[in-house]
């Protein structure tokens, strides 16, 4: 094997050709970042912004598809809503809420519709309250004596209806009162 | 059975017919109410009478001015609580109440007319009454000839909250 099969015969030519090229990349370099430095300092920025229709480029952007490509539970865990809270001053947030046209849009009937009482007595301390207001051995034995009363008229009534054997029942009370439009 | 147990079918009664057992019971408590205010009537005269007179004045139950004043006396109590409230005391205490017979308050003239025409329904052994077992409306003869129904009024929901607050102020 001869020593040809060792040395590349290029190898020479390919050092001087870097010996030039490296130079002149390290110049062609400082030049274009001063070039670039001149054009950024000669350019008017707010004129530019300016000239940017940017309701039409918002336009261009499909913002539900942004969405969903957000992590919202992501991006929550990393919100410290206690730091956030911290630094909120409720009691000015508050002060700039109107409460009675707050109130003038909710419908109290409807809410207290939806309380259960019979659980709120149970359950709280307006049980004690009420039995202390109302209470009284005549209260509560008219209580028992009138559900007593309705209890033997619906006996008698059941009873009435079988021997009778009424095929359409009764109207259970006069139309006003049912449909909710009189007061008893 | 208790108050309590009662209460939720009696709020669900609420506005509908009365039925037998607590009109009839609300008339025995008038009848003994409207004696009672006559007897005591009757007691307060004989003694004004024996105290201006001297004379002991004494008063026969067979009596026919004693008999028409008395029937006059009822005729007043149930006649001005009808047409007053629709409702006399018996009826205030078992919760029920007179009303037209399309759930409207009953009008004056209604409540006097119901009065008057009351002792009808105890013609012929008292058949009248049997409407208010028989009559889809529960209404006897007398509520039919005055465009009356009786309903039950009472608040058996505030009863029923009474009840649940007495339980629980046991319990405590």
């Amino acid at each position: 094997m001869t020593i040809l099969n060792h040395v590349d015969p290029l190898d020479r030519l390919r050092l001087a050709g870097r010996r030039m090229t490296d130079p002149l990349e390290t110049l062609a370099q400082h030049v274009a970042e001063r070039v670039l430095d001149l054009i950024v300092h000669a350019l008017d920025v707010n004129a530019l912004v300016q000239q940017v229709d940017v309701n039409a480029l918002v336009g261009r952007v499909d913002v539900n598809s942004l969405m969903r490509q957000v992590d919202v539970n992501a991006l929550l865990e990393r919100v410290d809503v206690s730091g956030l809270l911290d630094r909120a001053d409720v009691n000015a947030l508050l002060d700039r809420v109107d409460v009675g046209a707050l109130l003038s849009r909710v419908d109290v009937n409807d809410l207290m519709r939806r309380v259960d009482m019979d659980t709120l007595v149970e359950q709280t301390d307006l049980g004690a309250v009420i039995a202390k207001s109302s209470g009284g051995a005549a209260t509560e034995a008219l209580d028992a004596a009138r559900s007593q009363a309705v209890g033997l008229d619906q006996f008698i009534d059941r009873w009435a209806q079988r021997t009778l054997r009424r095929k359409r029942p009764a109207p259970a009370g006069p139309p006003a009162l049912l449909n909710g439009q009189g007061e008893p | 059975m208790s108050a309590g147990a009662d209460a939720d079918r009696s709020v669900t009664a609420q506005g509908h017919y009365a039925g037998s057992v607590s009109r009839f019971l609300a008339y025995a408590i008038d009848i003994a109410a409207s004696s009672a205010v006559f007897g005591l009537a009757l007691a307060a005269i004989s003694y004004v009478a024996k105290v201006v007179t001297g004379h002991e004045v004494s008063w026969n139950r067979g009596n026919a001015v004693v008999a028409a004043v008395f029937v006059a006396w009822q005729f007043l109590y149930f006649g001005y609580s009808w047409a007053a409230s629709g409702r006399t005391f018996g009826m205030a205490v078992l919760g029920i109440r007179v009303v037209m017979a399309d759930g409207t308050p009953v009008e004056p003239r209604r409540g006097v007319l119901r009065a008057l025409v009351f002792p009808a329904s105890f013609l012929l052994f008292g058949l009248g009454f049997l409407g208010i077992l028989v009559q889809r409306e529960r209404r006897a003869l007398h509520d039919l000839i005055a465009g009356t129904a009786v309903i039950y009024a009472w608040d058996a929901r505030a009863a029923r909250l009474r009840f649940l607050a007495r339980e629980r102020d046991h319990q405590d």
